[in-house]
């Protein structure tokens, strides 16, 4: 495999964290509040992901996501667990793909108790696909820094003498 | 001659006449002028266009909307992934080390030293291909992974 000894790998301890036991049904049925309700987190680790580009160094990020989405189901659970299933349950059985179309009623219901109680208004259809500016605190990773060749052509110092081409020019046609 | 003498009846037109051969042409009834029909079709077309692009921007609304639900999950899925991911490439690195212990010179992720990118700085996480991700498995897994969209 391409991975040296040198490169660090977290050990599973790290690792390991309470992970979320849903099915896509659920998480479909509870992604427009979560998306609301986990916004910061979720931002804070994409852009660490895509700044980054490594796993190893958004692991924190990545628990806190993981950490916001239990503690939303677990509100959920706690609060509108008959109107969730109902809307999971629709999802599920309604389609091939989850589409959330076929589940206006329930959906209408989840949403009326969702904000009843934890107070999340469900955002607008098209809430997560618009580009958003996210501030954070954690610095921008460096830009990666101009190669530099040990073995590299010298340059002509800059008082060479140049003198005019022996031959005449390449480009005789474009030039003359 | 005996046959001659059998009266033979003539073929002839029928008493008063044949009646007289209806070659005036019986035009169809006309519904529509034709102004009318070329109304009608560019209005009937315009009315379709118009319920077309009602059902288009419902489409293209519900297509939005589970672009949007799958992206508002993905952060979660996508930190589940890298843990799992990175426990295995560790299981993966243990395994290469553990079942390489007794070739001599042999080091773990090079060949016999040599790097694969040796220009890299040394903790430069290389993804590795799908063939050396499940190198340790067993075919059987391989062969699930690897087939899935034959399954599904």
């Amino acid at each position: 495999m391409v991975l040296t000894a040198d490169v660090h790998l977290p050990e599973e301890s790290e690792l390991t964290v309470p992970e979320l036991q849903l099915s896509s049904p659920a998480l479909f049925a509870g992604s427009f509040h979560l998306g609301k309700y986990c916004e910061q987190a979720n931002n804070e680790f994409m852009l660490c992901r895509l700044e980054e580009g490594d796993p190893r160094k958004c692991l924190k990020e990545g628990k806190a996501v993981t950490a916001c989405t239990m503690e939303f189901f677990r509100k959920v659970k706690q609060s509108c667990l008959q109107e969730f299933n109902q809307y999971a349950n629709c999802i599920d059985k309604s389609s091939g793909d989850y589409s959330l179309k076929q589940c206006r009623t329930t959906q209408g219901v989840f949403d009326k108790c969702v904000l009843d109680k934890m107070n999340i208004e469900r955002p607008g259809f098209g809430y997560f696909c618009e580009a958003r500016v996210h501030d954070t605190k954690r610095p921008k990773p460096l830009p990666e820094p101009k190669a530099v060749y040990p073995d590299a052509t010298p340059a002509l110092p800059e008082n060479a003498e140049k003198k005019p081409a022996r031959f005449g020019s390449r480009f005789y046609w474009m030039t003359e | 001659m005996e046959a001659c003498q059998v009266a033979r009846k003539q073929d002839l037109p029928p008493p008063g006449g044949y009646k007289p051969i209806p070659y005036k042409r019986v035009p169809a009834k006309t519904l529509f002028s034709g102004y009318t029909m070329f109304a009608g079709y560019f209005g009937i077309t315009a009315f379709a266009m118009y319920l077309y692009s009602l059902n288009y921007k419902q489409i293209l609304r519900d297509q939005i909307e589970m672009r949007s639900a799958k992206m508002a999950i993905y952060p979660m899925l996508l930190a589940e992934r890298d843990r799992a991911y990175l426990k295995q490439l560790r299981k993966n690195r243990d395994a290469e080390a553990e079942l390489m212990k007794d070739v001599p010179g042999w080091e773990v992720g090079t060949y016999y030293g040599e790097k694969v990118y040796k220009l890299l700085p040394p903790d430069t996480l290389v993804e590795p291909i799908f063939h050396e991700y499940y190198a340790h498995s067993r075919s059987w897994e391989w062969f699930q992974r690897a087939y899935l969209k034959l399954r599904s």
